[in-house]
């Protein structure tokens, strides 16, 4: 992991308190999935942030392929909900740049608190934001 | 003797806290409201603050192996109630009493405004809080309190009380 900026896909295996990270940019599919506890949100997803910022400034828009990014998260802290809006401004950038883009947060339908914070998500950031609903 | 229902502790957990076995009161709490028959978003809830209070404890709290923090999640006659206590300096007394006041006179409406206030336009800590977990816990749960009592000349107990009722 120490130069994620040169490597063409981005993987972070899971723990217990971290998430799999997965973006394959030849395929449009982005995954962030699991528990994201980490004690410094900053400092697990600074990396994260700085391969998707060199993405966002390297990438050639392609107007009729949409990236998808794909957020199935199980318990997440309250930093880590601060550097996901960060990670969806990184979209919001890709999407001014003429990339399609479309976020996609998926939950189990019964769990209202995930709902209300893709709600909220919804609202606050300026890309297609579509809530994924599960049944068990 | 008869245990009381409205104090029937279900878990607790006194001892060394950090990020190697905070997973593990993780899960174990959330097995227990599961076995309750909770639903997910109000283990949610209750997680989601054990988690907050817990990495406040790991962050901030005064590291003391022989006064270490404690956790623990009872059920009330109206819920659950989970509380985190640990030690903290006494320097840090004025800022807690005060932080915690404000926040606690708060309405829920300008609580709410304040977490996406804080969400999208504050700045994260050296230690990668968001100055957000006190506010999630108030606003979320459906009773808070705190005490400040004096453990010696350097140090308080630091005890939080949330609490959360599934039917609300």
């Amino acid at each position: 992991m120490s130069d994620l900026s040169l490597s063409e896909n981005l993987y972070i295996e899971p723990t217990f308190t971290t998430p799999e990270i997965r973006f394959e940019p030849s395929k449009q599919y982005f995954f962030i999935g699991g528990n994201s506890y980490p004690e410094n949100s900053l400092k697990f997803y600074t990396p994260v942030l700085d391969w998707m910022r060199h993405f966002v400034e390297k990438h050639s828009p392609l107007p009729d392929q949409t990236i998808v990014l794909e957020v199935r998260l199980e318990y997440f802290n309250t930093s880590t909900a601060k550097v996901l809006l960060d990670l969806f401004r990184l979209f919001e950038t890709l999407q001014e740049k003429g990339q399609p883009v479309r976020i996609r947060w998926v939950y189990l339908a019964e769990d209202t608190e995930m709902e209300d914070a893709g709600l909220d998500y919804q609202v606050a950031v300026k890309v297609p934001f579509e809530l994924v609903p599960l049944n068990e | 003797m008869a245990v009381s229902y409205e104090h029937k502790l279900l878990y607790r957990h006194e001892g060394p806290l950090d990020m190697e076995n905070l997973p593990y009161i993780v899960q174990t709490m959330d097995r227990l409201l599961h076995s309750e028959g909770l639903r997910p978003p109000f283990r949610r809830k209750v997680v989601s603050a054990l988690i907050e209070l817990a990495q406040n404890i790991i962050r901030y709290g005064a590291p003391d192996e022989v006064r270490p923090p404690l956790l623990s999640l009872a059920r009330s006659e109206k819920g659950f109630v989970l509380t985190a206590k640990n030690l903290v300096h006494y320097s840090q007394e004025i800022f807690l009493r005060s932080y915690l006041t404000n926040l606690m006179e708060m309405s829920r409406d300008d609580l709410e405004k304040l977490y996406n206030t804080t969400l999208t336009e504050g700045s994260m800590s050296e230690k990668g809080g968001a100055g957000l977990g006190l506010v999630q816990v108030i606003f979320k749960a459906d009773e808070f309190s705190y005490e400040l009592t004096p453990a010696d000349e350097q140090y308080s107990w630091f005890t939080v009380k949330a609490s959360f009722s599934p039917g609300v």
